[in-house]
């Protein structure tokens, strides 16, 4: 449990991260280190992709699953583990 | 069918008239009834009869009528009473049936409603003939029931009636049948005799509807008499006119009071419901359908997790590891093989807990993941570099321009990264160790050199993929000195302690206390331990010393070899290389007694040939040993003036080794000269560490206290190739080359583990090997 909390830590200094929402699997918010209104919206779009996401990956292969989800954009990048669902900006 | 309807009308008739003639029969009829409903009402039936009694002898005009309307009546008294209406049974026995089917009639509490039925509808539709069959029946059960009710009437404050006094009513009913049969051709001398025919031979069949043809074809049996039947009755209806024998009356029917009745039923909700079935979906039912069955036991702490599939985490990383993934890997997929079927035997997923996800190991495992990934998108292009890829993001590329304008480029050394955090700053990084399987994974430790700042030494395990936290962290009791990853089993770190004390980590595992200890052994080291190794042993003389050992030389100026057993760490075969000091030439009597040993500080086994080794001690003298020999040495090289702090036999020529010593120099000996070959001397530092490269025969890295140097033999003997100065204030502790990749770690006094890149590096073409050789045999040749 610390180890997690360290490691949360250590991932919010590194240079260049935003911010840290973590999701529980029905798409609502457990932890965040940003501001409610974007930690609201965010979890609602990200869930909702990874949905589709996961979907796709285990419609072609049904053995297969996501395990990490990557987009990168003009601006800045998100990274979302989707088991539950963290997402970094 | 026209003569059934024409019997109806007649037998309507005649029950009226019957009706009037008989008031109190009607009334017990009505009684009969329920009481054919049921034995247990016969109470109340009673009482309700009488009541009827008086309200129908009331009113003689409405008697009829009424008397006709009591069966109607009789339901309504039924429902005030708050009894059950018996749904009305569409099967009717044939009550004109054969005598043996008479008791059918009372037993089955049907056949009063039926004729409480057949009242009704005859009462409400004449026209209607279907009941025409029924109608009979009713008239004869009527008879028959009216008849039967005379007994009854005589006893009717008697008790209920069995099924035996039904029967009783039957018996007599039959009797009353027989009469009423003839009191029916009595009244029926113009209608055909066959009726009875009939409706004897059909009793089974129910006509719920039957709509008699009002015609009659030429062709039938009947036509003649239907003929003769018609003609008469127009002849009548022509007489009727003006004829004295005809009347008209007129009737008045009541018609019953109607009462609405309303039945009221829930709604019938109706959801829809919809799914939709993946190819995923399916596979995963099927999946956990057949685990189902073999795990039954819910973990309600697992059961935080709702999602189902989770196969593997760790092969699907390419990044292979010979650390924790292999541990948590399992934890996981065992985990999630019992999750898998939780979904299956409660189909609703119960919502996990915050609390419990942000502690599965799942979540960790994800955080890990997240974490490396950052990194690498920060140390990407350094990263890169190390391992000799193209960098990414579109960087300028500058070194094309650079090449252009210069001639042949220098060699450099780039910077590319360092690890530490903020548990090593301050420590002095004192040995660093490759894993043997996983190049990526390196083994740093902490401690001081010197005896008086002492502190509990650190071990970290720090992976490339992370250079901001070490994967591992090992707090020891003392200072390390010495470290060396197993190549048996390469999840062992053996660690030299600065109190003597010798530990094997196992790195895989989270825990943070050694397996293996040798604070117990007996014959332990009692002075630092300035060099560990796990060597292998191919030639061995007995069938134990197989495997691997761990060798460690320790100030107490013994070389050790140990033994790891299951649970303990024995020191199996003490080899007392005890190094003599020579004071010199002169050897006083007194002081060879006293034969101090001298410390040893390194050693190094022979590349090819497991049995031979050298040390260096701290006043400088190279001992050649053999595993054999236990006592002597085989031979001695003198020649650094002060304590030797490296030993490394190089890797490409099996009889040159190097030496580094804090007397400023390093040399280059060859293995059957007494003298060094070469000597390197650079700045007035001691030299720290000495490594060979792994790549380059010609080249070595060496660190003293203020600066890292390369040199490579093949361009210069006299100066270092490439020079990296500290920065200042820092003291260059350790040296390491990276085996597969142009890149040098130095570690320093301030914890900190800096990774550089030998940029533009070529140490020439053609045999390595061959060119040391030539530079040594040229050295030599130019000594004579």
């Amino acid at each position: 449990m610390a180890e997690v909390e360290e490691t949360l830590k250590r991932i919010q200094s590194q240079k260049g991260v935003q911010g840290i929402i973590i999701v529980n699997a029905e798409g609502i918010p457990i932890k965040t280190t940003l501001d409610n209104s974007s930690t609201v919206q965010y979890a609602g779009l990200i869930h909702q992709l990874v949905m589709k996401a996961r979907s796709t990956v285990r419609d072609i292969d049904p053995q297969n699953d996501l395990t990490f989800l990557r987009i990168r954009s003009k601006k800045n990048e998100i990274m979302i583990a989707p088991e539950s669902c963290v997402e970094i900006l | 069918l026209f003569n059934t309807l024409a019997a109806v009308r007649v037998k309507l008739n005649t029950m009226l008239l019957y009706s009037r003639s008989s008031r109190a029969m009607n009334i017990s009829t009505s009684g009969i009834l329920r009481l054919n409903r049921s034995a247990t009402y016969a109470r109340s039936i009673n009482a309700s009869v009488s009541r009827k009694s008086f309200c129908l002898a009331a009113d003689s005009k409405i008697l009829e009528k009424s008397s006709v309307q009591t069966p109607k009546h009789t339901i309504q008294v039924l429902d005030e009473n708050g009894k059950d209406v018996t749904p009305r049974p569409v099967y009717q026995p044939d009550p004109a049936a054969v005598q043996s089917k008479h008791s059918k009639i009372f037993a089955s509490d049907t056949s009063g409603g039926t004729m409480s039925d057949f009242y009704s509808t005859t009462y409400q539709t004449t026209t209607n003939a279907s009941f025409a069959g029924a109608f009979t029946r009713s008239l004869f059960g009527s008879g028959s029931v009216s008849i039967g009710s005379q007994s009854i009437m005589e006893s009717m404050s008697e008790e209920i009636e069995d099924p035996s006094s039904k029967r009783d009513n039957s018996i007599s009913l039959s009797d009353v049948q027989v009469k009423r049969e003839e009191v029916k051709e009595l009244i029926q001398e113009e209608m055909l005799d066959d009726m009875v025919d009939l409706y004897l031979v059909e009793s089974d069949t129910l006509c719920l509807l039957d709509m008699p043809a009002i015609s009659v074809s030429v062709d039938s049996m009947e036509a003649e008499s239907v003929k003769e039947r018609n003609s008469r009755y127009t002849e009548l209806c022509k007489n009727r006119t003006g004829n004295d024998k005809y009347m008209g009356r007129s009737m008045q029917t009541f018609n019953g009071a109607s009462k609405t009745k309303e039945v009221q039923s829930e709604a019938i909700t109706m959801a829809d419901a919809a799914t939709i079935a993946n190819n995923w979906d399916m596979y995963d039912s099927f999946c956990s359908a057949g685990q189902g069955e073999v795990d039954l036991s819910t973990d309600t702490d697992k059961a935080s997790i709702a999602e189902m599939i989770h196969q593997n985490h760790g092969p699907t990383r390419t990044m292979e590891r010979t650390m924790s993934v292999i541990s948590s890997s399992t934890i996981v997929s065992s985990s999630s093989s019992r999750m898998e079927m939780e979904p299956f035997v409660v189909p609703s997923e119960s919502k996990p807990d915050p609390e419990l996800i942000l502690q599965s190991e799942e979540f960790q495992q994800h955080l890990f993941v997240m974490e490396r990934i950052i990194l690498e998108n920060i140390y990407q292009p350094k990263l890169a570099a190390y391992r000799q890829l193209p960098t990414l993001e579109g960087m300028v590329l500058l070194e094309e321009s650079s090449l252009d304008e210069e001639g042949p480029p220098t060699p450099a050394l780039e910077r590319l990264w360092s690890f530490s955090c903020e548990l090593t700053t301050g420590r002095n990084v004192s040995s660093m160790a490759w894993n043997k399987r996983n190049p990526d994974l390196l083994a740093v430790g902490y401690g001081q050199f010197a005896f008086k700042d002492q502190k509990p030494g650190l071990v970290c395990c720090w992976s490339l993929k992370n250079p901001s936290w070490p994967e591992r962290i090992f707090t020891c009791q003392s200072g390390v000195t010495a470290l060396d990853f197993s190549a048996s089993s390469a999840s062992m770190l053996a660690v030299g302690m600065h109190d003597g004390t010798i530990a094997t980590y196992n790195v895989q595992s989270r825990e943070k206390t050694p397996v293996i200890d040798s604070s117990d052994c007996v014959h332990k080291h009692t002075s630092p331990v300035w060099q560990v190794r796990w060597i292998n042993h191919e030639r061995a003389l007995s069938g134990e010393d197989k495997g691997e050992a761990l060798i460690s030389v320790s100030a107490d100026g013994r070389i050790s070899k140990w033994f790891l057993r299951k649970d303990l760490m024995k020191l199996k075969r003490t080899r007392n290389d005890r190094f003599k000091r020579q004071v010199g030439e002169k050897e006083r009597k007194s002081e060879a007694l006293i034969s101090r040993q001298a410390p040893g500080l390194c050693f190094d086994f022979h590349p090819t040939d497991s049995n031979i080794y050298l040390a260096g001690t701290e006043e400088g003298h190279i001992h050649k040993c053999s595993c054999s020999y236990n006592e002597q040495f085989l031979e001695t090289y003198q020649a650094h003036k002060g304590p030797l702090y490296r030993i490394t036999w190089s890797p490409f020529c099996s009889d040159v080794f190097l030496s580094c010593s804090s007397d400023w120099t390093i040399q280059l000996w060859r293995q059957d000269l007494f003298t060094p070959v070469l000597g390197f001397m650079s700045t007035q530092r001691a030299v720290y560490d000495v490594m060979w490269s792994p790549k380059w025969a010609t080249v070595f890295g060496a660190v003293n206290e203020g600066r890292m140097e390369i040199w490579d033999l093949g361009a210069s003997i006299l100066d270092p190739t490439i020079v990296n100065p500290a920065s200042p204030g820092v003291k260059l502790t350790s040296l390491l080359f990276a085996t597969e990749t142009d890149c040098v770690l130095v570690g320093d006094s301030d914890g900190q583990v800096s990774v550089y890149q030998l940029k533009n590096f070529t140490a020439g073409e053609g045999t390595q090997v061959g060119t040391l050789e030539d530079i040594i045999g040229s050295t030599l040749a130019s000594q004579l």
